[in-house]
């Protein structure tokens, strides 16, 4: 029988048992190299090395997490520090990029795929729209948990929901159902 | 109506696209990196227990079968008791204080 992730993190405390961290990497792997492409603008290279520094943080502050949210919850915190860590180190331009905006406002430049469309549109967006989307609508987070992740408030979680969904909206307008 | 239309495309559109990305060596690329095992804390427990009894017995053979402790409690003894008291009072202190910082620091470590 598979073990749950409370499981796994007990046998990482209790015994320092890298199989059991390494089940748990293997679990949420997919979820946190998934958000970080995504705020990296689909930067391969950088997500990943990010997504490794995010596992070998939580390694080493395993003891920290105390169950009171999920794991993969407290697991996104520590990845979203670790983008904005990093950004800021590279004094990265964290709102909208003037290229791709430029490509928003003419609509030659849009790919006909909706799914190339949805990925530019995603990227439009500004950082703090940007992954309350896709935490919340992408990865099935509730608001709450949103705002424990980006360490902002609840309300400032909803309307960044909001902001950027209408943004997509508006954008992916020639795509949506009539 | 129509919104609620779009916003439920919009989402549905959103999951699909995060779609399951493979390990590809993703996690034996992490557990290699990870700090070498710490040895477990029972045994090191027990190599700690050993190492005090063995030191212990090394000390009541050197010291004569530890005659220097009768000796050592009977000069106590013929102290007066507010200098007893006082050493009591003061090796309290001491270890509250000890104590305090150790839970100190671990709670720190904790958060």
């Amino acid at each position: 029988m598979p073990l749950n992730d409370a499981d796994l993190v007990a046998r990482v405390l209790l015994e320092d048992d890298h199989h059991a961290f390494a089940e748990l990497v293997r679990n949420h792997q997919s979820a946190i190299r998934g958000l970080l492409r995504q705020l990296t603008r689909s930067d391969l290279a950088l997500a990943d090395d990010l997504a490794q520094e995010t596992f070998l943080r939580a390694y080493k502050n395993m003891r920290s997490f105390r169950g009171e949210a999920k794991f993969s919850t407290w697991l996104y915190r520590i990845a979203y520090n670790c983008f904005r860590e990093d950004a800021r180190k590279r004094k990265e331009l964290v709102g909208v990029d003037q290229s791709l905006l430029e490509a928003e406002q003419d609509p030659q430049t849009v790919d006909p795929a909706l799914r190339h469309d949805l990925m530019q549109a995603l990227q439009l967006l500004p950082l703090h729209e940007r992954s309350a989307i896709v935490l919340c609508c992408q990865n099935g987070l509730s608001h709450d948990e949103a705002a424990r992740v980006l360490d902002i408030p609840l309300g400032t979680v909803k309307t960044n929901v909001l902001r950027g969904r209408e943004k997509l909206k508006r954008i992916l307008a020639a795509w949506a159902p009539a | 109506m129509e919104e609620q239309l779009q916003e439920d495309w919009l989402d549905a559109r959103l999951r699909e696209e995060m779609p399951y990305i493979d390990d590809d060596g993703f996690t034996a690329g992490v557990v290699q990196k990870l700090p070498a095992p710490q040895p477990r804390r029972s045994i090191r427990g027990a190599v700690l227990l050993g190492a005090a009894i063995v030191a212990s017995l090394l000390a009541y053979l050197v010291s004569d079968g530890g005659r220097f402790l009768v000796v050592e409690a009977y000069r106590l003894l013929s102290m007066p008791l507010l200098f007893v008291s006082l050493i009591a009072i003061v090796l309290t202190v001491t270890m509250t204080a000890i104590a305090a910082c150790a839970a100190w620091s671990n709670a720190r470590t904790q958060r």
